[in-house]
């Protein structure tokens, strides 16, 4: 290639990353196909497909049982707890199928981590909650630093840095929720995922976990399920609608509509979007 | 269904409709005191601006009360944007209203040709029909009606160009020269209040479809 061919090229690159997009990077880390999950032989979830970016917020949004944490469940095999469940079509992971035979469900966990609606720290110390992880892994050098990193990342170390040998259980909610955060950072993943993890909160610990989620973005995936939209019109760069199709008799999820945020709370393309996010949903 | 938020976005559509309506009969006051040469007219005109005026901030204060409290999204935000363009645009077309009674105030008493008095009918009723339209198809968030604006703009900006060359032709008495001025700018009013008719029109058409264009370029 010519140094001209070259510098042609390299502008080209550049202008690919169009302004609207800038914010949204465009590496797949999840490529989903055509995925439909059953609980007992009925359709919890049918057809979805679509693609989540790295070092993006994606954000699930939909009314009650549209099966957007049936959804998330998907990207780490959380599913595959509960009896009856059946998962077809396909999850790829960095190209590689997460329900492929020779894939460790543990090791997708790893390096796929969860945080719950409800802060659910175990019953020990803080310290203890964040190396809990790392120490099943047999991580056991440098640990100290691995806990500190972890919780200084989930913006809680300043808070507990003098009492780390102190019940979890004597955190505040949200306190106890960047915990949890903590938790799932300490073995190093490449994507958290977070189902409804600000809704048992108040208003600034809920502001609290959403710019950490600004922050984690930078050296994570988020993937978030939020009931609030706000939330997810705040921090997420992508939205996935999805809703509750009645028309086979049952109540079977759908992804209607999958866009940059911004379009989805300024102009959506389809209606029933429009109808849940302006409210008249219902 | 949030119903509180719906009959505040409905109470939006028609304090917007009650403003224009006012801002028509302000640019029928106008129109009429400068046909009839009527000062007494012309006063009544530039004094009812302040009830356009408290339209105009009642609804400024609704919609900041609206976005604080509800954060409308999709097309109701749309929506609120474009009456906070439309009402800023209403308040305009008053003052040029205004501005028309000022000038009849001001302009020497020079009884027009008939050709002028036409010019000014022509306008004016141009001009009317011109909000008319704007605010049915803001009020209806019909894009295609609201694109016909521009076909009206272009008659409004023709018979200005005529009332140009009607002024040019003056002779050089200086009291007629000086009517001639302030009824330039008289035309030129009409022409503006077309113009932000047409900016309305763009408004509907960014409600109805989501996305904002200029109808015609910047030489309108």
């Amino acid at each position: 290639m010519s140094e001209m061919e070259a510098a042609v090229a390299e502008k080209k690159t550049a202008l690919d990353v169009a302004p609207r997009t800038a914010d949204v990077p465009r590496d797949v880390v999840f490529d989903v196909r055509d995925l439909t999950v059953r609980y007992g032989g009925n359709p919890a979830l049918a057809g979805v497909s679509l693609e989540i970016h790295e070092h993006a917020v994606t954000a699930f949004i939909g009314p009650s049982g549209c099966g957007k944490s049936t959804f998330i469940r998907c990207f780490n095999r959380m599913n595959d707890l509960i009896p009856g469940a059946a998962v077809e079509g396909s999850v790829l992971y960095r190209g590689q199928d997460l329900y492929g035979r020779d894939v460790d469900p543990v090791t997708v966990r790893q390096l796929i981590g969860m945080v719950f609606q409800k802060p659910n720290p175990f019953p020990k110390s803080i310290y203890d909650n964040v190396a809990f992880g790392p120490r099943v892994l047999g991580w056991k050098r440098g640990l100290d630093e691995r806990v500190e990193r972890a919780l200084r990342q989930a913006a809680l170390w300043d808070e507990v840095k003098d009492r780390l040998k102190e019940s979890a259980l004597s955190l505040s909610g949200g306190q106890q929720q960047r915990l949890c955060i903590a938790r799932a950072l300490a073995v190093e993943p490449e994507v958290i995922l977070m189902d409804e993890p600000a809704s048992a909160l108040d208003p600034i610990s809920t502001a609290r976990i959403e710019d950490l989620m600004a922050e984690l973005k930078r050296d994570y995936t988020i993937v978030i399920v939020t009931h609030n939209m706000q939330q997810a019109a705040r921090v997420a760069d992508m939205t996935a609608f999805f809703s509750v199709d009645v028309s086979s008799g049952g109540r079977t999820g759908v992804l209607v509509e999958y866009d940059r945020t911004e379009a989805i709370f300024t102009k959506p393309r389809d209606r029933r979007t429009e109808d849940y996010v302006t409210g008249r949903f219902g | 269904m949030r119903v509180g938020f719906q009959e505040e976005l409905e109470q939006l559509d028609a304090a917007l409709h009650e403003e224009g309506t006012l801002v028509l009969r302000s640019l029928r006051g106008a129109l009429n005191a400068l046909v009839d040469q009527d000062a007494e007219l012309a006063d009544e005109v530039i004094a009812f601006d302040d009830e356009v005026d408290r339209r105009y901030v009642a609804i400024e204060e609704g919609i900041e009360s609206l976005l604080a409290r509800q954060t409308p999204v999709a097309g109701d935000l749309r929506f609120v944007l474009a009456v906070l363009h439309v009402n800023l645009h209403l308040e305009r077309i008053a003052d040029y209203c205004v501005t028309i009674a000022k000038l009849v105030k001001l302009a020497p008493p020079v009884a027009p040709e008939r050709l002028f008095v036409d010019a000014f009918q022509e306008m004016g009723a141009r001009a009317e029909e011109m909000i008319r339209v704007a605010l049915d198809s803001f009020a209806t968030r019909n894009a295609e009606q609201a694109e016909t604006l521009v076909q009206l703009d272009e008659l409004i900006d023709r018979a200005n160009r005529r009332f140009v060359q009607h002024v040019l032709s003056f002779g050089r008495d200086p009291t007629l020269q000086e009517w001639g001025l302030r009824m330039l700018l008289v035309s030129r009013c009409f022409e503006r209040i077309g113009d932000h008719a047409v900016d309305i029109g763009e408004r509907t058409a960014y409600v109805a479809t989501g996305e904002f264009r200029e109808f015609t370029d910047a030489s309108h």
